[in-house]
């Protein structure tokens, strides 16, 4: 379980003067085994708070704790997964794979087995002597993916991980990651600026308001699984498409709060 | 019977639609690199068989112009009768230790400059001020430190072209992607595994670049470092020529000279394509 405690961050502005307030008093519980999408407009502290959950950041108050353990720093037993995949360019889609193993001085046997495993997980066996530059978007962030899994994560963290991708590529990459999910069904937190992709995966829907970043939603999304089987009946259940409505009005009254769009 | 039997759909203007015939081989390479290349060397060509023409015409006159054909002669006789070969090995030895110390130590110092501010804001007085400062200018105090043999040549090579490595360096750990670093963090690694797993890597355009600059001022450094107080050396052979009047011979110095650092700056060049291939990716 993660518990997140009173967590309120700040940092200074980039003119070194003004404060801003990412998040303020924020509390909630993540049951192991949940898929949860922290979902809001820009600025709303959602990409912060998964950052001190993996232990990135400090926050300001408040603490995290992760199986009854305050996070004090990154843990392998939390992986990240990065909006703009973050992949070393000079290391092959294996490279990139092994780079945290290494890092962690896994032995290089062990290593080439996991690295082997993760890349057939995401269906790139076939690409592992490629380089990032001569992969797609969608092909990068399943290295990314691969690179998370690699490390055995009890929690899956996911920065707007299909944020960058063409719309068709990220409807795949949805679908793909429903059925990796189902096959273990390890606690993910994801983070998403899109409504559908929040309700099409998730068990629940934690919702950020901004000025200051805080909780203002917190919805069950009760549809079957599995979603990737007939992810078309899902989308076009009455309610899908109610959860989907509900959201969107929430969100209008957030964003009509905001000084200016 | 036609072989444009095909009805035009009406209302519209036929379309050719037949394959353009592929064009050849010989075409294609002269588009990527034929003209070009025929450029080049055709105004290294033009430029030599005027030089030897005008000397040979009389306009120019060999003792103050030489010719290539006297230049090819002299440096032939260099060879064949072994007398180049000592300069060139006193020159390459003061090059190589000079640069290759100006890597080992310019190289960790700018990583530990861009990365930490205090270790920057400590010694960047000083780099600032040698950098502004002719570095020549310090051969009479590196004379008279270290004496008249190699050192002070080294020593002068090493002075003149570190600090490019400093900088370069330095400019290499600031451009690397802070969320590549990040990435690092998140997977556990120690501030000496980004340093050696991401931050390096990542500075290596930039360190080859650095190298490249070096290697110019290098050759320079290790020139005037034999004007002074040397009896060996391609800087001694050009300048003693010059005060014979032996223009072919001073050529020959330069022809040595320059030839290397070409070399060596193709080797770089090779280098960074080999180490560095997504950078030229995005440069394309």
């Amino acid at each position: 379980m993660i518990e997140v405690r009173g967590i309120s961050h700040g940092y200074l502005a980039a003119d070194g003067v003004s404060f801003f307030q990412a998040l303020k008093d924020v509390s909630l519980q993540i049951e192991s085994g949940t898929f949860v999408s922290f979902l809001g407009p820009s600025g709303c502290g959602k990409t912060t708070l998964l950052r001190i959950i993996n232990g990135l950041i400090t926050p300001t108050q408040g603490e995290i704790r992760i199986a009854d353990e305050r996070v004090e720093g990154p843990k392998p037993d939390r992986a990240m997964v990065f909006q703009e995949f973050n992949l070393l360019p000079w290391r092959t889609a294996r490279g990139n794979v092994e780079f945290p193993l290494e890092v962690q001085g896994v032995a290089k046997s062990e290593r080439d087995r996991v690295v082997g495993r993760v890349l057939a997980q995401v269906g790139l066996e076939k690409f592992d002597n490629f380089y990032p530059h001569q992969l797609s978007g969608g092909m990068k962030q399943r290295v990314g993916l691969a690179r998370a899994l690699g490390v055995g994560p009890a929690y899956l963290l996911m920065d707007e991980p299909f944020g960058a991708l063409d719309p068709q590529i990220r409807e795949m990459m949805q679908l793909e990651l429903m059925k990796l999910w189902d096959s273990d069904r390890k606690t993910v937190v994801f983070v998403t600026h899109s409504v559908d992709e929040a309700v099409f995966l998730s068990d629940r829907v934690i919702m950020f308001g901004t000025s200051p970043g805080r909780v203002v939603a917190d919805l069950t999304i009760d549809l079957p699984r599995p979603r990737w089987t007939d992810d078309e009946a899902i989308k076009t259940s009455p309610k899908f498409i109610q959860y989907r409505n509900d959201i969107w009005r929430l969100l209008k009254r957030q964003l009509s709060n905001m000084p200016a769009i | 019977m036609s072989d444009h039997a095909a009805p035009t759909p009406i209302g519209r203007a036929p379309i050719d639609t037949a394959p353009k015939p592929p064009r050849s081989a010989l075409a294609r390479w002269w588009d990527r690199r034929g003209f070009v290349n025929c450029l080049r060397w055709g105004a290294i060509i033009a430029f030599i068989a005027l030089w030897e023409g005008s000397s040979r015409a009389g306009w120019l006159d060999p003792l103050f112009g030489s010719s290539p054909s006297l230049i090819v002669e002299k440096l032939w006789d260099m060879v064949a009768d072994g007398s180049i070969w000592p300069h060139v090995l006193a020159s390459a030895n003061i090059a190589a230790l000079g640069f290759g110390l100006s890597v080992l130590v310019g190289v960790p110092m700018g990583l530990a400059m861009g990365r930490s501010v205090a270790i920057r804001s400590t010694l960047e007085p000083f780099t600032t001020a040698l950098n502004a400062s002719p570095q020549v200018a310090f051969l009479p105090l590196l004379i008279i430190w270290l004496g008249i043999g190699v050192a002070s040549k080294v020593a002068l090579v090493f002075l003149g072209s570190f600090l490019i490595m400093v900088i370069n360096t330095e400019a290499g750990v600031a451009q690397v992607d802070r969320r590549l670093i990040e990435t690092a963090r998140s997977f556990m690694a120690n501030e000496r595994q980004i340093m050696l797993k991401v931050i390096l890597p990542s500075a290596i355009p930039y360190i080859i670049a650095g190298m490249r600059l070096g290697v110019g001022r290098t050759l320079v450094m290790v020139v005037v470092a034999e004007i002074y107080a040397a009896t060996r050396g391609l800087g001694y052979l050009i300048f003693q020529a010059g005060g014979l009047y032996d223009t072919a011979q001073v050529f020959v110095g330069v022809v040595i000279l320059a030839s290397a650092g070409i070399a060596l700056n193709s080797f770089l060049r090779w280098l960074e394509k080999r180490l560095a291939p997504w950078q030229h990716v995005q440069s394309e």
